[in-house]
């Protein structure tokens, strides 16, 4: 996370990494996740994210929303960079919400960030039966303290997923209402 | 110190360890004075100062008084007459790591915290860190840096990051020669001696990471350059036996360390779990169940890793660590959650029902309540 964190504003500084506006209305992640836009969104286009698409409305430093669109089973939520070394979070069809939860957690705290679990609830996502996650993570590289939300659902094995955090102060609360609004308006095409 | 460097410091363990017995001299150096700001030194501990008001405000800092007075208490009886110069801070970060600046900041993590069985284990590797304190090893590496130029570079990597970011970078650019680690074994070996500690428990220290590493995958410490010159398991064992035989004695005050930690290891192990890293996890609490058996949050651990491993197996032997905290008595509510979660899976109705109700009974504001209270509606239709 911290080499991620150091290294995406210097390839944005260097235009290694291209910036897509995201206009409001329907816009479709990967091949079956849908969801509606009440405003814009910025998507940075990176290749230490994948297969999570990074969105952002303040820039990544301060926000970051990740979406995950067809997660297979066996595959990776987050790239390990080659570095076989490093532990993969690789998703497991069969796992249960506890366990996916895990996963992400996981995968946020690998640079030794500190996670705190706020609420884990059964929610729908997606037209789907799902679950809503809520946090509280501080950033190791900067101290930072975050507050974070994420819905899941798993569809014919396939895990769609979305997860915003940003700083617990002014920046969390300006826009998670509109992503709650992007998680009601979720829908994972069959 | 960083496990791999705490590692590595110990393939020079058995070379120290039979000149400290030999009776090599070292001599406790005076108080160290505040270094002019316009010297190079003065400009170190300026940049330490900043970063330990830093570590100071930072919320990765454990804020216990009771348990930073008893860690500082330790170091205080090591360091003797430069007691006054060392400020101890605990930080929370799962992974054996100990390292003090040339300022005299300390820094012990809690993943050592929860590694070592007593006192003179964990004044082992302080020890060791003051050695590297008393000694100016930084201010060497310091010199030897700007020596290659690399100054620059390092200073970058210095400005960019948090506290304790802060501090494992300055860690991994500062990183001791093999020399100066032999040199830091050897003091912190005298100054356990000096404060009454067993110094064979320091060779303890470094089997039990040997443990954790080989459990790695790709963790054979004989495949690792780093470690093609350590000594064998018997050249290490008859060293220690030997300074055992020179200088017996010493105590180790595992009641105390065990007493003071108990509050916090329940987290302790939850930040290990949560490490994800599970083979060494395993290795770990492995250790510590066939050192304390009677101990029900070990086996809670370890039935969380294979749990979360889910292995071939995996959750038989989860089932039976759950049973056996449970049968121990005293155990964490979440044994029942995890015990419920694989009831429930393997389609044991009834069992699942009791062992969520009986981890909501003793949670009843567990944050993954509203989960398992929704487990239990459909286990009950």
């Amino acid at each position: 996370m911290k080499r991620a964190l150091l290294a995406l504003p210097i390839l944005l500084l260097a235009g290694c990494a291209a910036v897509t506006k995201i206009a409001p209305g329907e816009t479709t992640v990967g091949e079956r996740l849908v969801v509606k836009l009440d405003g814009a969104w910025n998507q940075i286009n990176v290749q230490n994210m994948r297969p999570a698409q990074l969105w952002t409305m303040e820039g990544i430093y301060v926000d970051q929303f990740r979406l995950y669109s067809g997660i297979k089973d066996g595959q990776a939520i987050h790239p390990t960079g080659g570095n076989a070394s490093q532990k993969s979070f690789n998703f497991r069809s069969n796992m249960q919400p506890d366990e996916i939860a895990g996963l992400f957690e996981g995968m946020l705290t690998r640079d030794g960030s500190r996670f705190t679990l706020a609420r884990l609830e059964p929610v729908a996502f997606g037209g789907l039966p799902g679950f809503r996650l809520e946090y509280a993570l501080i950033r190791k590289a900067d101290n930072v303290q975050l507050s974070g939300v994420g819905y899941f659902a798993v569809s014919r094995g396939e895990l769609f997923a979305i997860l915003y955090m940003a700083p617990r102060l002014a920046f969390f609360q300006r826009h998670v209402g509109q992503v709650e609004q992007i998680a009601r308006s979720a829908q994972v095409k069959e | 110190m960083k496990r791999r460097e705490f590692l590595a410091a110990g393939c020079a363990c058995g070379t120290l360890l039979a000149g400290a017995a030999a009776g090599a001299e070292w001599q406790m150096p005076a108080r160290l004075a505040r270094p002019e700001l316009a010297t190079e030194e003065g400009g170190l501990w300026a940049m330490m100062d900043r970063a330990e008001v830093q570590l100071r405000r930072s919320p990765f800092t454990l804020r216990d008084p009771k348990l930073h007075d008893y860690v500082q208490d330790i170091a205080c009886r090591l360091g003797a007459a430069h007691c006054p110069d060392i400020r101890v801070y605990l930080v929370q970060t799962p992974l054996f790591n100990a390292n003090m600046a040339p300022n005299g900041m300390m820094q012990v993590w809690t993943g050592l915290m929860l590694r070592v069985d007593n006192e003179a284990q964990l004044a082992a590797v302080i020890g060791h860190e003051i050695g590297h304190y008393l000694a100016r090893h930084t201010l060497e590496h310091l010199r030897d840096v700007k020596s290659r130029s690399a100054f620059g570079q390092f200073l970058g990597l210095f400005g960019a990051a948090g506290a304790v970011g802060q501090l494992a970078l300055l860690a991994s650019a500062f990183a001791y020669s093999r020399d100066q680690e032999r040199e830091a074994d050897q003091i912190g070996v005298v100054l356990m001696r000096g404060a009454g500690y067993d110094p064979a428990e320091a060779g303890k220290v470094w089997d039990n990471l040997l443990l954790e590493i080989q459990a790695k995958p790709g963790g054979d410490p004989s495949r690792n350059p780093m470690f093609a010159t350590h000594p064998s398991e018997e050249e290490r064992r008859e060293t220690l036996l030997r300074v055992a035989a020179t200088a017996p004695g010493g105590v180790n005050n595992e009641d105390a360390w065990q007493q003071q930690t108990a509050p916090f290891r329940r987290q302790w192990l939850k930040d290990e779990v949560k490490r994800g890293q599970h083979e060494e996890s395993l290795a770990l609490l492995t250790r510590l169940i066939v050192h304390s058996p009677t101990r029900p949050e070990y086996f809670y651990a370890r039935g969380e890793v294979y749990r979360s491993r889910a292995g071939d197996k995996d959750l038989d032997s989860a089932l039976a660590d759950y049973q056996s905290a449970i049968g121990l008595g005293g155990e964490p509510p979440e044994t029942h959650r995890g015990l419920g979660l694989i009831q429930r899976q393997r389609m044991h109705a009834a069992e699942a029902k009791e062992s969520f109700r009986r981890y909501l009974d003793a949670m009843p504001d567990a944050p993954d309540g509203p989960l398992i209270k929704s487990y239990l509606e459909l286990l009950a239709q």
